[in-house]
């Protein structure tokens, strides 16, 4: 399911991430979306309704984006701190959505884990979203235990 | 007069931002310490004296909400200023944070003026 609300507050604090913490902007959605080698992150969170967010960064992309946040060169950085950067920005996208969408809840965030092998399948539940930042592509998959339509609907009032 | 800071955050790259944006949104900082979570913060600022305390909410061991409360509960710590830096921007989280003794929260994603305006307005800082 990609409800478009639930997928606009997707965009936006992608979009929001991006510029403020990362000094880059989003180029619109990808031409290609899947094949290239990617860094996979995976975070929880329980709440009402509690959920899941996945971010998938190409692996070149997550490179560039991980030496805007650390300010250091790319061939200066680490798998390691690469992962670390590719979490927190999965992080900071979980916290902004349902900031936006369910803003007087409170949820827990769980930690941020590196997914081997990205997911598998995509929920017919989940809400996608793709953005493009010239050095490669991201995908966010947003799902909720329960349907998005009560938090989309209050996203949308 | 340039300012002390502890950050208190588990992610290493978050540290590392966090130092990086306080340096360049030209918030004089002296000194930056850092501790992977409550507990550590709490054993650094037994040896260590800071302006201000910046800290995140989820991490292991001890949390930021345990950590706001053992500090408010210890008599040489509790006047040592501490903003909340969380991606969790609901009403709930921000209010019970700010009952706990926080003196400041800032949203992530920030812009590092945004920082540097909590910090300053925090410790007092006059302005420009």
């Amino acid at each position: 399911m990609n409800n478009t609300p639930l997928r606009q507050a997707l965009s936006e604090s992608l979009d929001d991430v991006l510029e403020k913490m990362f000094f880059v902007r989003s180029l619109g959605e990808p031409q290609d979306q899947g094949g290239e080698p990617a860094v996979t992150a995976h975070l929880s969170f329980e709440g009402d309704p509690p959920g899941w967010l996945t971010l998938r960064v190409a692996t070149a992309a997550a490179r560039s984006v991980a030496a805007d946040f650390l300010g250091e060169e790319e061939s200066e950085l680490s798998e390691q701190q690469i992962g670390e950067v590719v979490c927190e920005l999965a992080n900071m996208i979980c916290g902004s959505v349902l900031s936006r969408v369910e803003s007087n809840k409170t949820f827990r965030l769980g930690t941020p884990q590196l997914l081997a092998s990205g997911i598998a399948v995509i929920p017919r539940t989940a809400t996608t979203h793709a953005a493009e930042i010239g050095s490669g592509a991201l995908a966010v998959i947003f799902n909720t235990e329960t349907p998005a339509c009560s938090t989309a609907e209050k996203y949308e009032s | 007069m340039a300012y002390r800071v502890l950050i208190v955050d588990d992610s290493p790259a978050m540290r590392a931002f966090v130092r990086r944006v306080m340096e360049l949104s030209g918030f004089e900082l002296s000194t930056c310490f850092e501790a992977s979570n409550g507990q550590e913060a709490l054993d650094l600022l037994r040896q260590e004296w800071v302006d201000a305390i910046l800290t995140d909410i989820n991490m292991p061991v001890v949390d930021g909400e345990e950590f706001l409360r053992r500090l408010a509960a210890d008599e040489l710590l509790r006047s040592i200023p501490a903003i909340v830096i969380s991606t969790d921007a609901t009403e709930n989280r921000i209010s019970r944070m700010l009952s706990l003794g926080a003196r400041g929260y800032v949203t992530k994603p920030f812009l590092p003026e945004a920082l540097r305006r909590e910090l300053e307005a925090t410790l007092g800082v006059p302005c420009e």
